[in-house]
C-alpha cells in the first residue's frame, strides 16, 4: 500500500514536470476512445426511433409480399390472394392489416420521375400497421392522397401541395411515417397511400397492379421467427411472381443500411487507431523507463527500486487512459447525434441506449492500449536492473553486417552506411516503429480503395434518370466518403505524430553518439543525415508490409454494396514515393535539432 | 634532523624559552602532540646551543625560577633557509613538511602554497623516474614489484600535497 | 619550434545564478609539435572546459586559438568538424565509443569520414588495434570490452588520421590501476613516437609522463614546468632501497 502512495505521488509529480508526452498520448488515446464511442454511442440508436414509430403504427410481426410481373395471369393472383388469407387465420395470429393491393408507376418531378408504388387502403384505421400521420391528414373523403415522410421530404411538399403522378396531379392531403417500408431515398421505389377511387384514377392513368401486402401481428411478437419459419412452404419464387415473408426484426436490422456503414466505420477507425495508438505509448513509456532509471541512483536513496518506477508509470498512464475514456466518450456523445442526423433513414432522432456495457468497452480499449504499451519496457525494467539493459542494448552481431559492408563498398556515404547499421543493430526497435507506421499505411490504401469504389458508384447512379434520389444518395455517398477520407486524414495525421515521437527519442537516445560523431569530425549535416536513415529503414519496411496489408484488407472489407474496384497502380507508386519523402520531412525536424545541439555536454563524465 | 630542524623554524618568529616552544609545537601538531615526549624539546635545545645554532640567555624571574630565552644565530638563521628550501622527502615526511609550512607560515618566512608546489613538482619528477624505470622492468618481475610500490606511495603523498596546497589557500584567503 | 596549438586569452563564462562562472578564465599556453603536456589542477579548475575549447567542441567566449598557424576560434561546426577529422583526436575519461558499432568499426570512424576508401580504412584500424594488442577483440561491441580495452580502442581511434596532436580529458579516470598502467606505457610509447599529446588529469602518474606541466586553478594557469627526465634513474633506485636512518 505504502508503494502505491509513493507510486502516485513521484506519477503526479512526474505529470506536471514533463506534460509533454503525457499529453501526446493522451490525444491520440482520446481520438481511439472518441471514435469508438461514437460507434457505439450511434450504434443501435436508430433502433429507438423504429420502436417508436413501430409501436405507434401497430406496426407488423410477420409480413408477407406478393410481386407479380406485368401480365401475370389473374388467375395466379387470386390464388396468391386465397393464399395469404389463409395464413391470416392461423393460429397465433391476432390481427391482420390488408391484403393491400400495390400498384406500380411513376412519380414526375420536373424532368426526372421516380419509381412509385401506391397502396389502396379500404377507409377506416387498419389495425396492423396504421401509418402514423406528421402532417395534414389521412385518407379520407374529400380525396387526396398521403405521402411517405421521406418522400414528401426529398420532394419538399406537404399537405394542400400538388404531386404529378403518371402525368397527372394528384393533392397531397398528408405526410405519414411507417415501418413497413423503408425511408426514401434510401429505400426505393417512393411509398403512397391512396383510397380505392384514387386507386382506380391512376390505373386508368397508366399504373399498373403489381401485387398485393399483408401484415399480421402475433399473440408473441417473439415468436415472429418461428411463425415464419413454421409457414416457409407459403413461399415462392418463379420467373414471373416472388412471395416472401419478413419479421419484424429483420426489418427493422436493415432499415438504417447508411447508419450502420457509418457506424462500422467508426468502430473500425477506433480500433485501428487503438492499435496504432499501443505503438506510440509503447515507444513513450521506453522512453520514460529509461530516462526514470538513469536518475535511479538518487532515487534510491529514497528507496525507489525499478519495480516501483514501473508501478509510478502504470498509474501515470492509466490515468491517462481513464481521462481519454471519459473524454473520448463525451465527444462521442456530443458528436454521435449530428452524425446519426445525417443519416437519410432514421425515424426520428437518435435514441442511444446508455449501457454501463459499452462504457466498460471503451474504457477496456483505453487500458488495453496502455497496458499494452507498457508491458514490455516493464517487464525488462523489473528483470535487469542495470542502466544499459533498459536502454534497448545492441545486437550482438553473429555475422558481420552484411548489409552495411555491402553499402560501404559501393560507396555510400558514411552517413547511409553509420545509419544502415544503427538500425540494424536495434531490430526491435526497426520493427515496432515499423509497425505502428504500417498500419496508418495500410489504412490509407483501404481508404484510397473505398474512395475509388465510391467513384464508380456515384458514377453508376449518375448514369440513372432518377436523379432525385440520385441527389440524395449521392450526398450519402459524399458523406462515407468524407468520413473514410477523414478517417485516413486521421490516422495519416497519428502516423505523422507518431513518427516524429519515434524520431524524437532516437534522437535523444543518439545524443551521445552523436555528439562523438561530431567529435570524430562528422559534420551536423552528417549527423542529422544518419539519424534519418536509419529511421528510414523502418519506413521501407512499413511501406512494404503496409502496402500490401491494406490491400488485403481491402479485399476482406470490399462486396456486399460496394464494386469489387482494385486499388489503382498509380496510386500505389504515388504513396510509395510520397511516404518516404514525407517521412523523412517530418524526422528532419528532430535530426536539425539533433544537429544543432552544442557538444561538449554531452561528451562531460557525469 | 627533523626536531632540531623544526625547533630551529620555530624559532625563526622570535626568540622563546623552552615551554613556550613546547606549547607552539603542540598546538602546530594537534592531536599527535600527546605523542611528543616533553623532555624532547630541551633536550634538542641544549644540543642546538652546542651546534652553535641556537643562544640562551638566562632571564632573572622573581617568582620562579631563571627560565633560558633561547634565539637563532646567524648560523641557526642560515639553516632554517635551507631547511625550507631543502625538498628532500623522507619517510616520515608529511608530519615532517606539516612543520614545514606551520613555521613558514608563523615566521613569513616563506608562502606554504610555493612550498607545496615546489615539493610536489619534485615528487612528480621522482614519480616520472620511477615509472621510466618500471618500463624498462619486464612485467611480473619483483624489480617491477618494488617499483609499483614506490610509484603508488609517491602518488599518494603527491595527493596528500594537493589536500594541503587547497588547505593553505583557503586559510590564505580568510 | 613548431607550435602545433597556441591559445591566446581564452576565456569561457557559464551563466550561474548571479555572477556568470568562468570556467576558464583568460588562458595562454602552447603546445608545441613532438612534446607530451599535461595538466593538472583541482577538479573545477577549468581544465576539462580548456581541453574542449583546444578541440572545437565548445566555443570561447573571448580569446584566440590557433592550430597549426590557422586562426580557428570563429569556424563553423562544420569546419570545425573538418578540422578535427584531420588534426585532432580526442580520447575521454568516459570512453565514448559508439555504442552500436564494433571495435574496428569504431576506430575506422574517422578514416571514413575523412573519404578513405573503406577497405584502407579497415585496414589502418586493424593495423593500430594490433599495435595496441586490442585486435582480438576488433569484432565486440563496445559493452563487451573492459574498460581498459575500451580506453585502448578510444586511443587506436584518436590515431587512425595520423592527427596533429592528440587531447586525452583524464584517461584513466575510469580506469582500475592495472587499466592505468598500460594507459601509461601506452602514452610513454606515444611519447617516444614523438605524436603530440595534452593530457588533462589529476592522476599524478599520468601527469608525471608528460614533458612539460601546466597547473590550472579557477580557470587560470598558474604554473608551467619541465618535467624533463634528470637521467637519474640511479638516483630512484637508490631512494627505493632507503631503509631509513638520519641524516
Amino acid at each position: 500500500m505504502r508503494s502505491l502512495r509513493i507510486a502516485s505521488r513521484l506519477a503526479w509529480r512526474n505529470l506536471r514536470r514533463r506534460p509533454g508526452q503525457a499529453v501526446l498520448l493522451l490525444v491520440t488515446l482520446t481520438i481511439a476512445t472518441g471514435t469508438l464511442s461514437a460507434g457505439m454511442w450511434l450504434s443501435g440508436s436508430a433502433d429507438g426511433p423504429w420502436d417508436r414509430v413501430w409501436k405507434a403504427t401497430n406496426g407488423f410481426h410477420v409480413s408477407l409480399a406478393y410481386y407479380h410481373d406485368r401480365g401475370a395471369p389473374k388467375l395466379q393472383l387470386d390464388r396468391a390472394l386465397r393464399r395469404a388469407s389463409a395464413l391470416g387465420e392461423e393460429p397465433g395470429v391476432v390481427a391482420a392489416g390488408g391484403p393491400w393491393t400495390l400498384l406500380d408507376g411513376h412519380l414526375d418531378v420536373g424532368r426526372e420521375s421516380v419509381d412509385l408504388t401506391a397502396e389502396i387502403r379500404k377507409p377506416g384505421r387498419s389495425p396492423v400497421d396504421q401509418p402514423l400521420v406528421t402532417a395534414g391528414r389521412w385518407l379520407g373523403a374529400g380525396g387526396g392522397i398521403v405521402l411517405e415522410s421521406g418522400l414528401a421530404s426529398a420532394l419538399h411538399v406537404g399537405p394542400g401541395d400538388t404531386v404529378t403522378i403518371q402525368g397527372r396531379p394528384f393533392r397531397v392531403r398528408g405526410v405519414a411515417e411507417t415501418v413497413s417500408v423503408g425511408r426514401f431515398p434510401l429505400s426505393q421505389p417512393a411509398q403512397v397511400w391512396v383510397t380505392p377511387q384514387t386507386g382506380r384514377e391512376m390505373l386508368r392513368a397508366g399504373m399498373t397492379g403489381e401485387g398485393f401486402d399483408l401484415q399480421l401481428r402475433l399473440a408473441d411478437p417473439g415468436n415472429a421467427s418461428a411463425f415464419a419459419a413454421a409457414h416457409r412452404s407459403i413461399e415462392t419464387s418463379t420467373r414471373s411472381s416472388t412471395m416472401f415473408l419478413e419479421t419484424w426484426q429483420q426489418r427493422r436490422a436493415d432499415s438504417h443500411s447508411d447508419l450502420d456503414i457509418l457506424i462500422e466505420a467508426l468502430l473500425a477507425a477506433g480500433g485501428f487507431i487503438a492499435v496504432l495508438t499501443v505503438a506510440t505509448a509503447a515507444v513513450i513509456v521506453t522512453g520514460r523507463m529509461a530516462a526514470e532509471t538513469r536518475r535511479v541512483g538518487t532515487l534510491k536513496a529514497v528507496g525507489v527500486t525499478p519495480r516501483l518506477i514501473v508501478l509510478m508509470l502504470l498509474i501515470e498512464y492509466l490515468g491517462i487512459a481513464a481521462l481519454a475514456t471519459i473524454t473520448g466518450l463525451g465527444i462521442g456523445r456530443l458528436l454521435a447525434p449530428r452524425l446519426a442526423a445525417t443519416s437519410l433513414t432514421i425515424l426520428g432522432p437518435p435514441e442511444p441506449p446508455l449501457s454501463w456495457p459499452r462504457v466498460g468497452i471503451v474504457a477496456a480499449v483505453a487500458v488495453a492500449v496502455v497496458l499494452l504499451g507498457t508491458i514490455r519496457p516493464a517487464i525488462r525494467g523489473i528483470r535487469h536492473s542495470t542502466l544499459r539493459s533498459l536502454q534497448s542494448s545492441a545486437r550482438r552481431p553473429k555475422r558481420p553486417a552484411r548489409l552495411a559492408r555491402l553499402a560501404a563498398r559501393i560507396g555510400l556515404p558514411v552517413t547511409g552506411v553509420l545509419g544502415i547499421r544503427s538500425a540494424w543493430r536495434r531490430p526491435g526497435r526497426l520493427l515496432t516503429n515499423a509497425a505502428g507506421l504500417a498500419l496508418g499505411i495500410a489504412m490509407i490504401v483501404v481508404a484510397l480503395g473505398l474512395s475509388r469504389s465510391l467513384d464508380l458508384l456515384a458514377l453508376r447512379f449518375a448514369e440513372h434518370p432518377d436523379a432525385l434520389s440520385g441527389a440524395a444518395v449521392d450526398a450519402l455517398y459524399k458523406q462515407v466518403r468524407a468520413i473514410i477520407l477523414g478517417t485516413a486524414g486521421l490516422l495519416l495525421a497519428l502516423g505523422t505524430i507518431n513518427a516524429f515521437i519515434v524520431a524524437a527519442f532516437a534522437a535523444r537516445d543518439g545524443a551521445r553518439n552523436h555528439a562523438v560523431m561530431r567529435a570524430m569530425g562528422a559534420t551536423p549535416r552528417q549527423t542529422a543525415a544518419t539519424l534519418i536513415v536509419s529511421q528510414l529503414g523502418a519506413c521501407a519496411l512499413a511501406v512494404g508490409v503496409g502496402i500490401p496489408l491494406g490491400l488485403g484488407l481491402w479485399q476482406l472489407m470490399a462486396g456486399g454494396d460496394l464494386p469489387r474496384v482494385e486499388v489503382s497502380w498509380t496510386a500505389l507508386l504515388a504513396l510509395m514515393a510520397a511516404v518516404p519523402v514525407a517521412f523523412a520531412g517530418i524526422v528532419s525536424i528532430p535530426a536539425r535539432w539533433l544537429a544543432r545541439r552544442p557538444i561538449a555536454p554531452q561528451l562531460v563524465y557525469e | 634532523m627533523a626536531m632540531r630542524d623544526t625547533i630551529l623554524g620555530l624559532l625563526a618568529k622570535e626568540p622563546a624559552h623552552g615551554y613556550e616552544l613546547r606549547t607552539r609545537l603542540m598546538r602546530a601538531l594537534g592531536p599527535a602532540g600527546g605523542a611528543l615526549n616533553p623532555g624532547q624539546v630541551y633536550v634538542t635545545l641544549s644540543r642546538l646551543e652546542r651546534a652553535g645554532l641556537v643562544r640562551g640567555a638566562e632571564i632573572e624571574q622573581t617568582a620562579h625560577p631563571d627560565k633560558k630565552v633561547y634565539a637563532l644565530t646567524a648560523r641557526g638563521q642560515e639553516r632554517v633557509e635551507d631547511w625550507l628550501a631543502d625538498v628532500t622527502w623522507s619517510k616520515v615526511a608529511p608530519v615532517e613538511f606539516h612543520l614545514k609550512l606551520v613555521a613558514a607560515a608563523a615566521a613569513h618566512l616563506a608562502d606554504p602554497v610555493a612550498l607545496v608546489d615546489s615539493q610536489r613538482l619534485e615528487l612528480l619528477r621522482q614519480l616520472r623516474e620511477l615509472q621510466d624505470v618500471a618500463l624498462g622492468e619486464p612485467a611480473g618481475s619483483d624489480a617491477a614489484l618494488l617499483v609499483e610500490g614506490a610509484a603508488l606511495r609517491l602518488q599518494a603523498d603527491i595527493q596528500w600535497l594537493e589536500l594541503c596546497e587547497r588547505q593553505w589557500i583557503e586559510r590564505e584567503s580568510t | 619550434m613548431n607550435e602545433v596549438m597556441v591559445a591566446r586569452g581564452l576565456v569561457r563564462r557559464y551563466p550561474a545564478d548571479g555572477a556568470p562562472v568562468h570556467a576558464v578564465d583568460g588562458v595562454d599556453m602552447a603546445v608545441e609539435a613532438g612534446e607530451t603536456v599535461s595538466v593538472m589542477g583541482p577538479s573545477g579548475c577549468g581544465k576539462s572546459t580548456l581541453l574542449h575549447l583546444l578541440g572545437g567542441l565548445d566555443h570561447p567566449d573571448q580569446g584566440e586559438l590557433y592550430v597549426a598557424g590557422r586562426r580557428v576560434d570563429k569556424l563553423s561546426e562544420t569546419q570545425w568538424a573538418v578540422l578535427r577529422r584531420r588534426s585532432i583526436g580526442f580520447v575521454f575519461q568516459a570512453f565514448h565509443l559508439v555504442d552500436e558499432l564494433t571495435a574496428v568499426e569504431n576506430v575506422e570512424l574517422p578514416a571514413l569520414l575523412l573519404g578513405a576508401p573503406s577497405r584502407d580504412a579497415r585496414r589502418k584500424a586493424m593495423e593500430l588495434l594490433e599495435r595496441l594488442d586490442v585486435n582480438e577483440r576488433a569484432n565486440h561491441l563496445p559493452d563487451q570490452l573492459s574498460g581498459g580495452e575500451r580506453q585502448r580502442v578510444a586511443v587506436a581511434r584518436a590515431l587512425v588520421n595520423d592527427p596533429l596532436v592528440v587531447l586525452a580529458d583524464e584517461p584513466t579516470g575510469n580506469l582500475d590501476s592495472r587499466a592505468t598502467g598500460e594507459i601509461l606505457a601506452l602514452f610513454a610509447g606515444l611519447r617516444e613516437d614523438r605524436q603530440t599529446l595534452l593530457v588533462v588529469t589529476h592522476d599524478a602518474r599520468v601527469a608525471a609522463t608528460a614533458d612539460r606541466l601546466l597547473s590550472m586553478r579557477d580557470g587560470a594557469i598558474v604554473a608551467q614546468t619541465r618535467l624533463d627526465a634528470r637521467g637519474n634513474s640511479l638516483g630512484a633506485l637508490a631512494r627505493l632501497v632507503d631503509l631509513g636512518g638520519d641524516r
